[in-house]
């Protein structure tokens, strides 16, 4: 057991990094790719994109409404006028009758 | 008609207070229907409306001028499966509103043969005519028509026979 426990503490003493470690660190540090910053336009192109967006979804849902409420005006128109058709028609007939 | 012309003739001159909506309690009736078309149509949704009304469409220009000037259309129309499923009394409460002196009733039309009648009501305010209402009853569906405001009878005049509004309906003309 003396000479495996010997390996252990050989293998796991407290070594000193080598006088050029710090240097060899910061080196390979600056050689690394910089992260690119976004650019401010990039932000403004992306939120002046929404904006758009949403102004015509908006003006579509609006042109939508637009065209269900006159869907419901001609209904109306429609439903009213069939309506006055048919007293028309019944007071004209009971009008031939009662001349003839 | 000339009759009936002559008492809107007659009404022109009656002050009234401004036309409203007539206040119809449905609930009865639109609980036993099977369909039901409701159009409710305020001032405001209605002048936006006319914007979408093509001027180029003969049809569509002359309901933008019949409607121009409206304050409100609203229509219900109920249908049922089987005949009397609403009741003579139904009727009567909505007739209960359409009383003189603020309204009149035009037109009367009552056919025992197909079960068909049609009451037409106007109203009368300062400005002349301020409304319009019907009752339409047959035995499986029920109309009510409700249009508020100053009806331009010339726009409804040249809409006869279009869309169903009869020909030369002679209902009066504004003054």
């Amino acid at each position: 057991m003396a000479p495996l426990e010997d390996e252990l503490r050989s293998a796991l003493r407290r070594r000193d990094p080598s006088p050029d470690f710090t240097e060899r660190v910061l080196a390979r540090v600056a050689a690394a790719p910089a992260r690119r910053a976004r650019q401010p336009w990039v932000r403004w192109v992306a939120a002046m994109a929404a904006t758009l967006l949403l102004a015509a979804g908006g003006l579509e849902y609006r042109h939508y409404q637009g065209e269900r409420a006159k869907d419901q005006v001609l209904l109306a128109v429609r439903i009213a006028g069939s309506k006055l058709n048919k007293a028309q028609k019944k007071v004209q007939m009971l009008t031939h009758r009662s001349n003839s | 008609m000339k009759a009936a012309g002559l008492l809107i003739a007659s009404l022109l001159f009656a002050g009234a207070a401004p036309a409203q909506q007539v206040k119809w309690n449905f609930d009865k009736v639109a609980a036993k229907a099977s369909d039901t078309v409701d159009v409710s149509l305020s001032g405001s949704l209605l002048q936006f409306a006319t914007k979408f009304l093509s001027d180029s469409d003969k049809d569509e220009a002359k309901v933008k001028k019949l409607v121009g000037g409206l304050k409100g259309i609203y229509v219900k129309s109920f249908e049922f499966k089987k005949p009397g499923e609403y009741s003579a009394a139904d009727v009567e409460s909505f007739r209960a509103p359409l009383r003189p002196p603020d309204w009149q009733r035009i037109v009367g039309v009552h056919s025992s043969e197909d079960g068909e009648n049609v009451e037409v009501y106007i109203e009368s305010d300062s400005n002349g005519i301020g409304g319009l209402a019907i009752i339409a009853t047959e035995p499986k569906e029920l109309t009510l028509v409700n249009i508020v405001g100053a009806i331009d009878l010339d726009s409804l005049s040249e809409l006869g026979g279009q869309f169903g509004i009869p020909e030369g309906l002679e209902v009066d003309k504004k003054k």
